[in-house]
């Protein structure tokens, strides 16, 4: 059995990462701290069941599912943090022309922080993870799914993105 | 994962450029306390047989607190910079910054009036080089804080008043700028400037040059 006290101390490494993950889950720097409350709340509860592995893989998991359950207690009519609402797009997206590719280069960090709130949450939620490095087993494990829809999902969020981002550089 | 054609890497650089933001100084302070209370039971059950012992030591501890030599608290000292930038990154990255737009000091420091348990005070209404944008309510650790945003070309300089007492005010290190003592430090990109002036405390927080918060920090009180 991990012991408990090292497990949250170790976790503790990782309390940068959740914040700002947390910050764009939930939009907002409040939300994100009580998030971030609950989720190490939830980690010292559940320190028995850590089966060892990436720790902060499993903290991530640990936080999404505080996530959607916040989320259910204050906004209940709100739709289920669902893999369908993710944003559709059909096909492979489209190589950027040489217009596109110059336009990200000058996108600012404000500009793509606002593009990234305007995606769904769970378009929102994948590319974030991938961004923090994790593979696709680890983001399959931390979004509950199969492996094999990871990267079709995540394909489909970088190209809602990439829409998004073409609206917010007019 | 890897990008396969041009468009994911300009995608990946974009999406690097996105701001983060690390964890508020309380935030970790709450998070650091719940970890402490999670050691294990059986230290705790060592810690009943120690506890005399550690009462003995105590006493030894404080009488030694009254003897030494005042040494300065590097750590809150180093909490006070982290808080006065988490507050300043609050603001940039704010959609609402400002609760009241600026159409002077004069306009501007009654606002706060009902809103504060302090009178935050603050003279200088702003030029064509620190114009001042407006104000809005914050926290500094524990206590409310009047906020008070400036512009220096594109930049946002952040002014946080608060009331000083019960904090950890350095004595040390101080660099003279004009009747004031700062505190000058720099954390993440930006320059911090922290005094005090009676029973206020003053932040001053941007990623403008330090020269350039050098010039606006004493003419605040000081016109």
């Amino acid at each position: 059995m991990p012991d408990r006290g090292r497990l949250a101390r170790e976790a503790l490494a990782h309390l940068d990462a959740l914040y700002d993950h947390g910050r764009y889950l939930t939009r907002n720097a409040a939300d994100a701290e009580d998030l971030v409350q609950e989720t190490y709340a939830r980690v010292l509860g559940a320190a028995a069941t850590f089966a060892g592995g990436n720790l902060k893989a499993w903290l991530f998991r640990i936080q999404r599912n505080a996530f959607i359950d916040q989320r259910r207690r204050t906004r209940p009519m709100a739709p289920s943090f669902d893999p369908a609402t993710l944003d559709t797009l059909e096909g492979a997206p489209a190589p950027a022309g040489p217009d596109e590719l110059a336009q990200l280069r000058r996108m600012t960090g404000v500009e793509i922080e606002a593009a990234l709130f305007s995606l769904s949450d769970e378009a929102r939620a994948i590319v974030l993870l991938d961004l923090e490095g994790f593979t696709e087993t680890e983001v399959a494990d931390i979004l509950g799914c199969a492996l094999g829809t990871v990267k079709s999902r995540l394909s489909r969020a970088r190209a809602a993105l990439r829409e998004k981002l073409k609206d917010h550089g007019r | 994962m890897t990008p396969t054609d041009p468009t994911d890497g300009e995608l990946d650089q974009a999406l690097g450029r996105r701001p983060r933001a690390a964890a508020p100084a309380e935030l970790r302070r709450r998070m650091e306390a719940l970890v402490a209370d999670a050691r294990p039971a059986r230290s705790r059950r060592l810690g009943r047989w120690l506890a005399p012992l550690g009462s003995a030591c105590a006493a030894g501890l404080l009488v030694w607190l009254v003897i030494r030599p005042p040494v300065e608290p590097r750590g809150a000292r180093v909490d006070m910079v982290e808080e006065a930038v988490n507050d300043h990154l609050r603001v940039v990255e704010s959609t609402h910054p400002v609760e009241i737009e600026s159409g002077g000091i004069h306009q501007v420091k009654p606002w706060f009036t009902g809103r504060l348990d302090f009178a935050p005070r603050v003279e200088f209404s702003g030029d064509a080089d620190f114009p001042l944008v407006g104000g809005s309510v914050g926290y500094f650790h524990d206590r409310k804080a009047a906020v008070f945003h400036f512009r220096h070309r594109l930049h946002t300089i952040t002014l946080l008043v608060f009331p000083a007492d019960r904090l950890p005010w350095p004595s040390r290190g101080l660099h003279p700028l004009g009747p004031l003592a700062v505190d000058e430090q720099r954390s993440r990109g930006f320059n911090v400037l922290i005094w005090r002036e009676g029973e206020l405390g003053y932040a001053l927080v941007s990623d403008v040059n330090l020269a350039d918060l050098e010039q606006l920090a004493p003419r605040l009180n000081h016109p």
